[in-house]
C-alpha cells in the first residue's frame, strides 16, 4: 500500500501546476515527430508535445501518457498506453464540428 | 453503496436504484448490487474506490471491518495498471497502480478452473485491469483479495470508474449528513477538475418530509398543539395563536404545517377552519 507518488490526471491547463512532477494525461495524437516524440491534443483543446515516447509507430489515436512535466506544454514520457480509437473526448468532437 | 432512501424522488441517482446492470459502453458488466439502507449501515453492495480512498479508510479495531464515508466496505472495485506481477503455484499477486497510489492485489488460484487461468494469463505488466474483490488487512498492510481481474478493453471505462468513485463518495458523504467536501482529494483530477459542483449541505426548511419525517416547522407546530394547555382547551388553538407562539415562521408556513398535520391525523379542526386541536386530547 503505497500512496507516496500519485500521478494526477491533468489536462493542458493543469500541466503548469505540476512542474517536474509525474502526471498522466490522455492525448489525441495529432502528429508524430521523428521517432520518439509526438504532438497531441488534450481534452481542453490545447496542443502538448511529448518527448521520449517509446514506440511512436504503434500508437493508436488516443494515448495516455504517464510522465514528468517538462514545461507548460510538454511532457517527458515514461509510459504510453494505447487508449484505442474510440475514446470519449467530447470537447474535441465538438471542436471538430465547429 | 448507493444506499439512500430515494422514496419517490427521481433524481439522477435513481438511475442506480433497482440494482441490475448499468449499461456501459465497454464489455464490462459491473453488477452494482444496490442495498437499501435499513436503519443501520449494513452494506452488501459494491463500492468503486481509488487506492487513496482505501489507504484512508477507517478500520474498526475489534472486528477488522473498514469504513469509508460511513459505509462499511465489503466488495470493492478498483481499476489501474498492473505492476510487478508475480505468479506462484497457489496465487497470483501484483501491485495495482491507479494514479493515486499502489495497492497489492492477490488472486488465489484454483487449479481446476480454466477460465481463471485464462484471466491470469491475460495479465501483463502495464495492462489496465478492473479488479473486483474484498478489502483485507494483513499484518497492518491493506490488500485486496480479488475474485475477478479483467483487462480493460474500452478505455472509457477508466474515465467512468473515476467519475463513479467521485459520485459515490459525494453521495455517501451527503447521505450520512457529513459536510460535503468539494472535489475530494482522493479522486485524481481527470481532465477538467470537478470544481464547485458540491451539492448543498442542508435540506431547505420547505422540504416536505418523505415517509413521515416532519420538518422543523411542522414539529414545532405539533408540539404547540401537544402542550397540556392546548390539549385541555375544548376548541383548541387558533392558527394565529400558534403562529404567535413559535416565532421565526411565517403564517403561511404555519398554515401549511397545520394542513400537513391534519393529513397525518395528528390534529383536527374544531369550531371552524381556523381552530385546531391535537387528536391526543
Amino acid at each position: 500500500m503505497d500512496t507516496s507518488n500519485p500521478a494526477p490526471f491533468v489536462n493542458a491547463e493543469l500541466l503548469k501546476r505540476y512542474p517536474g512532477r509525474r502526471v498522466r494525461c490522455v492525448l489525441k495524437v495529432v502528429r508524430a515527430e521523428g521517432n520518439s516524440s509526438l504532438s497531441g491534443l488534450t481534452s481542453d483543446g490545447l496542443h502538448i508535445s511529448v518527448k521520449q515516447v517509446p514506440s511512436v509507430a504503434s500508437l493508436s489515436q488516443f494515448v495516455e501518457v504517464i510522465g514528468v512535466v517538462d514545461s507548460d506544454r510538454s511532457l517527458r514520457a515514461e509510459i504510453c498506453t494505447n487508449f484505442g480509437d474510440t475514446f470519449g473526448m467530447l470537447m474535441l468532437q465538438s471542436q471538430r464540428l465547429r | 453503496m448507493y444506499s439512500a432512501p430515494y422514496g419517490s424522488q427521481a433524481d439522477g441517482g435513481s438511475l442506480f436504484s433497482g440494482g441490475g446492470f448499468m449499461p456501459t459502453q465497454s464489455a464490462t458488466q459491473s453488477a452494482d448490487g444496490i442495498s437499501r439502507k435499513s436503519g443501520g449501515t449494513q452494506n452488501t453492495g459494491l463500492l468503486p474506490l481509488t487506492v487513496k480512498q482505501i489507504s484512508e479508510a477507517a478500520q474498526n479495531s475489534s472486528d477488522d471491518t473498514f469504513y469509508i464515508d460511513g459505509i462499511d466496505v465489503n466488495n470493492v472495485t478498483i481499476l489501474g495498471m498492473v505492476h510487478n506481477k508475480e505468479e506462484r503455484s497457489t496465487d497470483v499477486s501484483f501491485l495495482l497502480d491507479d494514479g493515486t497510489g499502489r495497492v497489492e492485489v492477490k488472486r488465489w488460484i484454483d487449479g481446476q478452473d480454466t477460465f481463471e487461468n485464462e484471466q491470469i494469463a491475460a495479465l501483463q505488466d502495464g495492462v489496465y485491469v478492473r479488479v473486483h474483490g474484498h478489502l483485507r488487512s494483513f499484518q497492518g498492510k491493506r490488500n485486496i483479495v480479488a475474485f475477478s481481474v479483467r483487462p480493460v478493453t474500452d478505455f472509457n471505462e477508466v474515465t467512468y470508474h473515476f467519475l463513479e468513485c467521485i459520485f459515490v463518495h459525494l453521495h455517501n458523504s451527503k447521505a450520512n449528513g457529513m459536510a460535503v467536501k468539494g472535489p475530494s482529494i482522493s479522486s485524481p483530477n481527470y481532465g477538467n477538475p470537478v470544481g464547485g459542483g458540491a451539492p448543498s449541505q442542508y435540506v431547505t426548511p420547505n422540504m416536505t418530509g418523505v415517509g413521515g419525517s416532519m420538518d422543523e416547522c411542522q414539529k414545532r407546530v405539533h408540539s404547540v398543539f401537544e402542550e397540556p394547555s392546548s390539549l385541555s382547551s375544548e376548541v383548541g388553538l387558533h392558527i394565529d395563536d400558534v403562529a404567535r407562539r413559535i416565532p421565526g415562521f411565517t403564517k403561511k408556513q404555519v398554515k401549511d404545517a397545520i394542513e400537513f398535520l391534519v393529513n397525518e391525523g395528528l390534529i383536527y379542526s374544531t369550531i371552524d377552519d381556523d381552530h385546531y386541536k391535537s387528536t391526543n386530547g
